[in-house]
Order: C-alpha cells, then structure tokens, then sequence
C-alpha cells in the first residue's frame, strides 16, 4: 500500500501498452481513415491532426501532472500535515480560460470545414444515386443511364456527389478511405461529396455505418477509381442492354416462352455491335477486397454439375423462374423485377451478396441454392430455391411445387447470369 | 436506556419489525432500499459482463461463427440496455438512497414509501426486459432503437415489444425516485447545511435529479410513440405515412444525452469524497465544481444532436452543435484540475478507494479528449458508428462511471457494512480491472480509425482489424476475472472484513459522524452545521482555517423545531450543535417516530408489472388474456395504491 | 405522492429546510417535468403539421385524388372555444375551493355570498363538473372526427392529434377523480385547513392542466 506503482506493475502496464504501440507502426490497414486521397479526407485529417495536436499536449500534461501528483504528494511516515488550500481564483480562471482558447483553435477549422463540405458539390460532379435496402446498395448513375448493385466505380480526379436515400430503414454509406460517412432514409434525402484526386486505379471497401437489421454486418460494397477513359467505356457497357448471344432456337417452344425468345433474338442483334465495357481487373484486385467469407457448413454443389451449367438452358430456366419477379435484367423482357439488385451486368461485378462472397460460379450457384443460410436474410428477400434445402427462415424444405431448382437447373442458370458482363 | 456499541456481527439497520425475506419486501429504510439497489445492480452488471465476454468471443477473429447475427444484435442490445439503465442508474440510485439522506443530516427521505416503490419498479423492469434473452426474444434493436428499423413493419417480433415496454417501467422508477430525492435535498438538510456546504456528491446528485426530472418525460413520450406504432398502428414513425426518421432520434438524443451526464454525474460526486479525504485536504475549488456540475448538467440539454452528425441537419445546426459540446470540455476540464489540485501539496493515502478515484480522473480524460475528436462534425463523420465512439464512450462511462462506483463502494462500505473490505484482494482488483480495462478499449480506438463499424457480428479477414479485436477479446476475458474478485470480496466482506468504526478514513462529512453502519433513525440528534466539512471542525479544527463559518440557517431552524417539539410533545429536542454519535439505540427507545414497513408500493408495482406484460400477450393475439391481465394489473395498481395512502405511514403519536 | 392523507394527522414533527411541505416541494418539480411531457408532444404535432399524405387535416379541406372525395376541414373551434372556457372557469372554481378549505374555521362572511363562498364542498363540485363537461365535450370531439374519416391510424395528423389531446384528455380524468377523492373526503368528515396542502397541491395540478390546454388550444386549434 505504499505507492501506487510497483515496479511490478509498472512492467505489467507497459507490457500491456507496447503491443498496441507496436500495432499502430506496423502492418496494413486497407480500411485506414487517415489517408490523404481526397479532398474530403485531407480537410478531416487536417482536423484530426490539429485536435491532436492539442490532445497529446493536454493529455501529457494532465497525465504527467496527475503522475507527478502521485508520487510528490503520497503519505510518507511521519510527514507533516498538508498545508490546507481551499481554491485559488487565478488559477482556477486559467483552466478555464486556457482550454477555451485551445477550442477556438479547433473550432475555427472545424466550421471553416463543415461549410466547405455542405454547401453543394461543385458543379461538374458526377450524380451517384445511392439507395440502401435491406441488406445491400444500388447504385444509379442518372446521367449514365446505369442501374447496377454493390460495386461503384469513380473517376479518378472527377468530384462526386453521392445523393443518398433508402428503401426501407436507415442505413449509412461509408468508403473509409475516400471520405466520412452519410445516412440513408427514406422521406429524406441526404448528399455527400468528395473528389478521388489523389488516387489511382485503386479498389476500396466500404460498408454499412447504421445498425440496419440481422445482416448489418453483412451489408458492404466496393469502390473502384478508375480513369476517366475507362469510367467511360464501363459506363457503356453498363449501360447498354445485356449482351446474350442466344442463337435463334431452332424449335422454339410454343406458348410462353415464344415471345421471349423472339424479343431476345432482336436484342441480341442490335446489342452485337458493342462489346463488354471495362470492368476492373481481378487480378488487380488487393486480397482485402476479395471477400473471405466461409461457405456455411453442409451447403455443396458437384464441380461437374456446376461445370456442366449451359448458358442457353439457363436462360430459358431463369426467364420461367420465380428470379424475374424480383430482378432485372435489361435485354431479358421477362426479368422485370425491381425488388432486387438489378442483374444486367451481374457477370462484370467481382463480389455478390453485399461484398460479402466472390462472385464465382461457385458461389452464385449456392447463392441460389440457399441465400438464407449464406446470409441472414429478411422473409421478404431472396428465397431459397435449392430443391430439397431447408429454408432458414420458413423451416420448410423447397420442393418443385415451390420452384424449387435442381442442382443442373441453378448450374445452368448461373451459366447464363455468368455471361451478363 | 440500554446503550448498543457497534457490534461487528451486525448486518441490518436495528429495530425493524420483521425478520428475513419479509423485512426486504417491506422495508421503507432507504440505507436498505439502498442495499436492494445496490445487489440487484450488481446482478445486472454480472448479466451485462456475460453478454460483453460472448460478443468478444465472437469477435476475437474474423467471421466468428459463436453467436448467430440474431443472438449477437441481442447480445449487444442488451448489454447496452442493461448497462446503462439496469447497472451503471441504479449504482448510483444505491448511493442516492445511502448517502444523500445521511450527507444532508435528514433520518429518511422525503417519501420513504415511494422510495420503495421505485426500487421494486426498477427490479420488476429490469426483469421484464433481461428475462426475453433466455428465450431468444430478447430487444434487437440496439439500445437506441432508431426507427423505422424497431417499427413493426421492419420488426415484427415481439422482441422490441419488451424493450420500448421495459423501457417504460424503468422510466416510472427513475422519476418517482428523481421527485423524490429532489424533494429530499431541497427540503430536508440539516439546520446550517445551505446548498453552498452540501457535500459535492449531494451536489451532483442533485443536479442529475434534475436532469432525469427534464429528461425523462421525453423518452417517456417517444417510447410511448413507438408503442402507440407498434400495439395501435398509429404513425408516428411510419415512413409509409410520410413519418420523419429523425423523430425519434432527436427525442432520444434531447432525452440520451442529458442521460449521459445522469450516468457521470454522480461518480463525479463519489470521487469528489474520495480524493479530499485521502489528500487530508478539502476539495479545491468547492464552489467551482459544484457550478462546473450544473453547468455541465445545462449544456447537456443543448447538445443532442452531435449524435446524429451523419444524419445530413445541413451546416447551420452540425456548427452550432459541435460549438456547444466542445463548450462542454471546459467544465469538464475545470473539474479535473479541481481534483488535481485537490491532491496537490496533500498526504495522498493510495487506498483502493483513492487508486479507482485517481483512474478515473486518468481515464476520464482519455475519454473527453477523444470526446473533442468528434465534437468536430467533419471529424466525426469518419468517426460515428465506428469501434472509435465504442472506445470512446467506454473510457467515459467505464473509465468514468463505473471507476467511480469502484471507489465509492470501498469508500463506503465501511459505512454501509460497518466492515471494510480488504485492500489486497481490492489491489489485485484495481490493477487486473485497470490493465484489462485498457487492453479491452484501447484498441477499439484503432479499430475504429481503421475503418471497423460498430454493431457487426462479424467481420471479414484481412481488414486490418484482427490484432485488435483480439487484444479486445483478451482484455475482455481479463476483466471478467478482475469483476469476480470483486465480487468475493464484497460478499466476504460483509461478514468477515477487518472491523471499521465510525469514522475509518478520517472523513469531513456527517455520514461518518454516526455509526457504521448506520441507526435506522440515522441521527438521534438532527446536527446543525457550521461549515461544508462539519465532522473536520471537531476532529481536525486545524483543517478548517480557511472554510467560511456561520450560524447561518439556525435561527429559523431553531424556531422552526421548537414549534415542533411543543406540538409534538413526547420527543427529545431534535437539533443538537455538531457532534459525534456512537452510540447505538432503538429509534422507540428515542422516540424517533420511524415509517411503518408496507409491502403495498411492492404490490403496486407488481400491478404496473402485470399491466405491462398484457400488452406483449395482446401482440400475440391472445386478446382475452391480454384483457384479463389488464383487469387484474389494474385492479392491483389502483387498489393498493389506495390502501397505501389510506394507511397513516407512521403510527400515531 | 407517497404520503398519505391520513399521516397528515399526525404533528409534522419534520424540518424541511424551506418550510414548505414535501409534497409541495414535489409537485413543483412533478409539474416540471410534465411540461417536459406536453413539450415533447406539442413539438411533435407541430413538426408534423402540413406533411400528411392523406386527409382529413386540421384546417382545410382534401380532396381524395383517387376517388374525388372531399373531406373537410376537422377542427371545429367554435365547440371548442366553448369547452376551453368551461375549463378555463374550473381554475377559477378551483381557487374557491382552496380557499374555503384555508379559511375553514375562520369566521364565514356574513350573507349568501359568504356562505356559498366558504363552501368548498360546491366549489370541488364545480371545478369536478366543469372537468367532466370537459371531457364530454372532448368525447364528442373524438367521436365526430372518426366519423369524419379521422382515426388515429389515419395519417399523421390523426395519429398527433389524438395523442395531444388524448394525453391531456387523461390528465384532466386523473384531476377529475383526484378532485372528486377530496371531494368524497370532504363530505365525509369536511376538510380541515391542515387538509390544505392536499388541496392546494391538486389545485396547482389543476391549474397546470388548464394552462397546457391554453397553449393546446392556441397552438393546434387557433393557429392555422
């Protein structure tokens, strides 16, 4: 009881200290705020710098003060009674004083900078529509033309103004290294701005800020810049109807199918002349990007069934499935579905389900065999359609009459979402 | 007149009417409501910890597969939840009752009876909305609940039912009680005890009385909104009706941030009694840091909305918030200093008292500083909702709050068990708790920065958080060890720590003028006080140089109770000059009239409960039931509600 | 609140340090914080005035774009000027009563008058009916506007609305019957001037009540 540290103590805190001192020095940190790639985050790093300027130097001060404290001031044996002091004004003015002027050194920047950044993008921005939904992005971009889900692609250089709105609950949208984050809501609608200038040819994570429901965790997005000559060829691409070189049937099949094929026959001739836009390269991609997420337990497919997967019969298979009622694909006139992400392009996106799993055959196929088991998923979101798999939420096992899928129909259907790049 | 010396087997105020389990349920003793408070807190903050170690375990790596995304948004609305409504309040409700009517020389509280009431509202709440977790229906909302998401339409389960509902009952007890010791500090001081002596945690107490009496009201609204939405199908949230999101938010916030200075506010107070009297010296700066308290308690109302930085309020209001709470940094620091210089040029006796006062004051200012970070809307928009805020409001409110109630649980055990607890198991506890503290939370300050948010199960590999998370998780899985050291030692304590006396740590104000543990009357004679530290002006004369002395208040008291004495008739003279009593006595030996014990505010909040607990039936459909119970729940509120106002509280005299 | 009636009976042997009972002391400060209450709510009608999606509304009339149906304006302010200042003439029957039961025991003035102002019997009656006629009014209020089409779960306005007014509605049936309680004691065994805190503190509820419905009835009814 005599002091109150021992150097036992002593030893303990440091060695507890020193492995926190060596983690912030060393390692990556593809998620880091404090990067100077925009505009937005030199301002905020600006700031983070100055209040930590003044931080270290009230902490150190306060600590050392408290320290010094300690050890001058602890009762020793036979040490006289303390000399009684019940206040002292000038003092106590100038720890009021003080730590108002070290305020107003951070005040000024701060107001300087919440005005610089909510007083309206510059006018040359590109318009990003931002829509949460429960538990993944879509991304439109107006003056493109493009409709697409949980990837971004910026150029680099270009200001951006995000307007951002919500399907459902509140959700927020946050690129950590590019800038600070926004909420999402409905009945209002809320914008956020930066310019990707310092950049290059990068790829980012972002993800969801606001508790949004059971898969919060799950709701993540890319962002790519990218430069302007190849933001535009994507923008092409993404913006022209899906590109399926279906040959014409040579029997089609009469009734319902008929018109379908006969629409995606035209499509195919007037989508011929373009080809794919650009889309980022994967082999580009940093490892923090692709995502690492296990395949829950017990959910398979055979390699040579999903290898056997036929583009043609998939299509034929998703344009009678139950998927059009939800999802849209341009170019496919019986996939009309707004609900979902929108597959037009599904096969340039290099994550599915949020940024959550790669998007591979593999994993698309699983994907539709059982998105519930792959990620908590609302009873109002992607069904599980795997024949024979137990759905998660309704504890039912799918069967044909539900439109269940076999493994050889999803291999297909996955075949052909493949091909939308 | 039989004399009774403290005696070291005795556990319970003396002279109560009833033994056992019914003297619990009945009593209207605050020193023993007090100690329902404080072991039924204790129980909750077992409950929280256990929810905090699974949700580290969870996240000690990446895509953690303990807890499902369902159990863990449970996990940590629960243990939110039950931090700050069911632990960290009710703490410091232990102390109000314990120490406010003993600190201000008053024998009870204003309403003993009400006093009751609000603990056995707080233990019915606290169950209604603990209890769910054992059956998977446990609040997944966080423990802010932001709308639409705890709407029915995005939350049909009954999940959020027991929150919003839970929330409520708990919000009856904190207001009866907040009226209540309100009504006991205004009213009830000692003759000379002016509001410029109080002891500083009467003092702080005070001002968070006032701040539940403002802020309640309005969470009680709001939660009265998402019930309405949620049970009657109105739409006061509903975005399909064209409701604002933000409704809600700036209700909770107009209600949760004054409640964040109800949660610090009164460790504030215990460590403004701990520091003074290890230093051997009065507080620095007396007058100073009770205004600092009322002006942190003010500026708490203008401040909601830096929660809701990222919500987009446009510039105007993001500058005008985030100038007013780095407002609020000034008095906070002017209490630091005050502490300090407390300390300074004193004989510091390291108790574990002193050590849980002194980290507060170290780790507190880690917390107000990075407070300041996020003060800074453009700051705060890479900071909010990140493992950075978790850091943050950790170092506040563990670092803070929770240190504090460490330092005036050693502190004042002595007075409440008459024994101390023992200072080598209290060491182990300090330095485990103060190392595991920081290796859980520090990290989080990098997590954070990094780009981790807050509220996510899970996590993918690779981001540059693991090394965190994982010293995180270590330091979790320390804590839970340091807690239940403490918690040995508490309950060891009690019956076989080293013996205390009165007064053990040569303390200044008159709770340590009277027995430990304390008389049920409290004081045979009211004191009539001179100065803030009347216990030092008869045992260190020498201290009380400098301290302002005066007769002022006596007069009027003098008169006042003469009138009492001739219209009473039976009873000794009631006010006696500063003194030290030792000696033990019944209060009838006394002729101290004492409250009667009534189980009936036990049997109305039972009725509150059963009202309550038909709405979640009537949710399920099961509307006879649910009719059934509110014709009982009813009929219990409003029946012994009337036997309790029709039953004298005291007997005739 | 907690204490009773019937402790009221014995000596205050209790200092209080102002001089003023508990229970006056606590009113306050329960008055307090229910001006936090009506606060809350008033804002809350008030942020959603003028952002509902379908009608009825409060001052003008909608038409449905769907069907043409045209719904008029709900608020009726001359019915309830009239409730406003039946409620507001309670206050005034309120403070009689409070001071008949002060000046029990003193000589009563001579004449009808003094005796029927020294009543307090009539003057708690009074103020009870005055409250109840309230209410009457406040039921056929809430009953014509659901026949008008304005439920609760209606839109925003019904769902405020009934809430604003429904919350007030509760606190004067809750004065009603506290008034009606002293009222039954006073016929029983007559209120003593020693029984005047209990009287005086359901007085400043109830004028508290009044003053809310003031600013109610300028805010939701008067101001456009």
């Amino acid at each position: 009881m005599t002091g109150i540290f021992r150097p036992r103590q002593l030893a303990a805190i440091v060695a507890a200290a020193l492995p926190l001192l060596l983690a912030a020095c060393s390692g990556q940190y593809p998620n880091s705020t404090f990067t100077q790639l925009t505009d937005f985050n030199r301002d905020a790093n600006g700031l983070w710098n100055t209040m930590m300027f003044w931080a270290t130097i009230v902490f150190v001060f306060v600590e050392v003060l408290l320290v010094y404290v300690m050890f001058k001031f602890r009762r020793r044996p036979g040490g006289p009674e303390p000399v009684q002091t019940h206040g002292n004004t000038k003092l106590e003015l100038t720890w009021t004083v003080l730590p108002a002027v070290i305020l107003v050194f951070i005040a000024v920047p701060t107001v300087k900078s919440i005005w610089r950044f909510q007083s309206g993008a510059p006018a040359n921005a590109l318009q990003v529509d931002v829509i949460g939904h429960q538990w993944w992005w879509e991304f439109r971009y107006p003056e493109q033309n493009i409709v697409t889900a949980n990837e971004l692609y910026l150029p680099i250089g270009r200001p951006v103004n995000f307007t951002l709105r919500s399907a459902d609950v509140i959700h927020s949208f946050w690129i950590p290294q590019l800038a600070g984050k926004r909420d999402l809501m409905r009945n209002r609608t809320n914008t956020l701005w930066f310019t990707p200038d310092s950049v290059t040819p990068q790829a980012f994570n972002g993800s969801c800020n606001e508790f949004c429901g059971a898969s919060h965790a799950n709701m993540r997005f890319r962002a790519y810049t990218v430069s302007q000559a190849d933001f535009d060829s994507w923008a092409a691409g993404q913006a022209a109807n899906a590109i399926f070189p279906v040959a014409p049937p040579a029997a089609a099949p009469a009734g319902a199918t008929a018109t379908t094929v006969a629409a995606t026959t035209q499509d195919t001739v007037a989508a011929a002349a373009p080809t794919a836009g650009y889309a980022f390269p994967l082999s580009e991609l940093p490892p923090h990007v692709l995502p690492k997420t296990p395949i829950p337990a017990g959910l398979t497919i055979a390699d040579d069934v999903l290898a056997a997967g036929d583009a043609q019969r998939g299509f034929q298979q998703y344009s009678r499935s139950s998927c059009i009622g939800c999802h849209k694909i341009r170019g496919n006139p019986s996939s009309l579905g707004v609900i979902g992400p929108d597959l037009t392009h599904l096969g340039s996106r290099h994550t599915l389900a949020a940024g959550l799993f790669p998007n591979d055959a593999r994993h698309l196929a699983l994907w539709i065999k059982n998105a519930r088991k792959m990620k908590p998923l609302a009873s109002t979101s992607m069904p599980t359609l795997g024949m024979g798999e137990i759905d998660p939420i309704l504890k039912t096992t799918v069967t044909a009459g539900l439109g269940g899928l076999t493994d050889q129909q999803i291999s297909d259907i996955v075949a052909y979402l493949m091909t939308l790049k | 007149m039989a004399t009774v010396a403290a005696s070291p087997t005795y556990t319970d105020s003396a002279g109560s009417h009833r033994t056992g389990i019914m003297d619990w349920l009945t009593t209207v003793d605050h020193k023993k409501i007090g100690t329902l408070y404080l072991h039924t807190a204790l129980f909750f903050f077992l409950v929280g910890g256990v929810e905090a170690v699974i949700m580290r375990a969870q996240l000690m790596g990446p895509n953690g597969t303990l807890v499902s995304a369902e159990v863990f948004n449970q996990l940590f609305t629960m243990h939110g939840t039950t931090m700050v409504f069911l632990v960290i309040m009710p703490l410091s409700a232990a102390f109000f009752n314990f120490l406010i009517p003993l600190q201000i020389g008053a024998r009870d509280v204003a309403f003993p009876r009400l006093n009751a009431f609000s603990y056995w509202v707080y233990l019915f709440g606290g169950l209604f909305i603990t209890i769910p977790i054992f059956f998977n229906a446990a609040p997944d909302g966080g423990w802010f609940a932001y709308t639409p998401l705890t709407g029915r339409e995005y939350s049909p389960g009954q999940n959020l039912n027991f929150w919003v509902l839970g929330i409520q009952i708990l919000g009856i007890s904190s207001l009866a009680a907040a009226f209540n010791f309100a009504t006991t500090i205004i009213n009830m001081r000692a003759p000379g005890m002016t509001l410029m002596r109080m002891p500083m945690f009467t003092w702080m107490s005070f001002v968070v009385q006032w701040l539940i009496i403002l802020a309640f009201p309005v969470i009680t609204i709001a939660l009265f909104f998402m019930q309405f939405d949620r049970f009657f199908g109105t739409n006061f949230y509903a975005v399909s009706a064209g409701a604002d999101p933000l409704l809600w938010q700036h209700l909770f916030w107009i209600f949760g941030h004054p409640e964040v200075y109800i949660l610090i506010l009164p460790a504030f107070g215990l460590v403004s009694e701990v520091l003074p009297t290890y230093s051997r010296k009065p507080l620095f700066g007396y007058a100073v840091v009770a205004y600092s308290g009322i002006l942190i308690g003010f500026l708490g109302f203008g401040v909601w909305a830096h929660h809701m930085f990222a919500v987009g309020m446009g510039p105007i209001a993001d500058t005008v918030f985030g100038v007013t709470t780095m407002l609020i940094a000034i008095p906070t620091g002017v209490k630091i200093f005050n502490w300090i210089f407390t300390m300074w040029g004193g004989s510091i006796r390291f108790t574990t008292a002193m050590k849980f006062a002194i980290a507060l004051i170290a780790m507190f200012t880690i917390g107000g500083i990075s407070g300041i970070t996020h003060a800074a809307p453009p700051s705060d928009m890479q900071q909010t909702d990140t493992y950075y805020i978790v850091a943050h409001f950790h170092y506040v409110l563990y670092g803070g709050a929770i240190m504090g109630i460490f330092a005036g649980l050693y502190h004042y055990f002595p007075k409440w068990y008459g024994r101390k607890m023992d200072e080598r198991l209290g060491t182990w506890h300090f330095w485990l708790n103060f190392i595991a503290f920081n290796l859980t939370f520090f990290p989080m300050h990098f997590a954070g920065m990094l780009g981790m948010p807050r509220r996510i199960y899970t996590y993918d590999a690779g981001q540059g958080w693991e090394l965190f998370n994982r010293l995180s998780s270590y330091g979790a899985f320390l804590m839970a060890p340091a807690f239940l050291i403490f918690l040995w030692n508490f309950f060891r304590s009690k019956t076989r720590g080293e013996v205390a006396g009165d007064n053990p740590w040569d303390a200044a104000t008159l709770e340590w003028s009277i027995p430990s543990p304390p008389p049920e009357y409290n004081f045979a004679q009211i004191p009539m006080v001179t100065s803030r530290y009347p216990l030092w002006d008869i045992t260190h004369p020498e201290r009380m140089a400098g301290i302002p002395h005066s007769a002022e208040g006596w007069d009027d008291a003098k008169q006042r109770t003469g009138e009492h004495v001739t219209s009473g008739g039976k009873h000794e003279a009631d006010v006696a000059p500063m003194h030290i009593e030792s000696e033990r006595r019944s209060a009838k030996e006394l002729g101290i009239p004492m409250p009667n014990p009534t189980i009936k505010p036990l049997w109305v909040a039972a009725g509150i409960l059963v009202l309550f607990s038909s709405l979640p039936v009537m949710y399920a459909g099961k509307n006879m039931i649910a009719f059934a119970m509110m014709a009982i729940g009813g009929s219990m509120f409003v029946g012994f509600l009337y036997a309790w106002l029709t039953t004298p509280m005291e007997d005739a005299h | 609140m907690a204490h009773t009636a019937a402790e009221s009976h014995a000596p205050t042997h209790h200092y209080t340090t102002t001089g003023l009972d508990n229970r006056k002391v606590a009113i306050w400060m329960f008055i307090g914080s229910e001006c936090m209450l009506f606060a809350s709510l008033i804002s809350t009608y008030l942020i959603y005035k003028g952002k509902n999606l379908v009608g009825p509304l409060p001052h003008e009339a909608w038409t449905n774009p769907q069907t043409g149906q045209v719904m008029p304006a709900i608020l009726d302010i001359p019915v309830t000027s009239v409730s406003t200042f039946v409620l507001l003439m309670s206050s005034l029957s309120m403070v009689l009563a409070l001071a008949a039961v002060e000046n029990r025991g003193k000589p009563v003035p001579p004449g009808l008058g003094g005796r029927i102002l020294s009543s307090s019997k009539l003057w708690l009656f009074m103020t009870c009916l005055m409250g109840a006629i309230f209410l009457g009014f406040q039921a056929y209020e809430f009953t014509s506007f659901v026949h008008e089409g304005l439920t609760i779960r209606r839109n925003l306005f019904g769902s405020s609305f009934f809430t604003l007014t429904g919350f007030h509605g509760a606190h004067v049936t809750a004065g009603v019957i506290w008034l009606g309680t002293l009222l039954a004691i006073d016929m029983k065994r007559g209120l003593q001037p020693k029984d005047a805190v209990w009287v005086d503190i359901a007085a400043l509820y109830w004028h508290f009540v009044d003053v809310v419905w003031i600013a109610i009835f300028t805010l939701v009814y008067l101001i456009q």
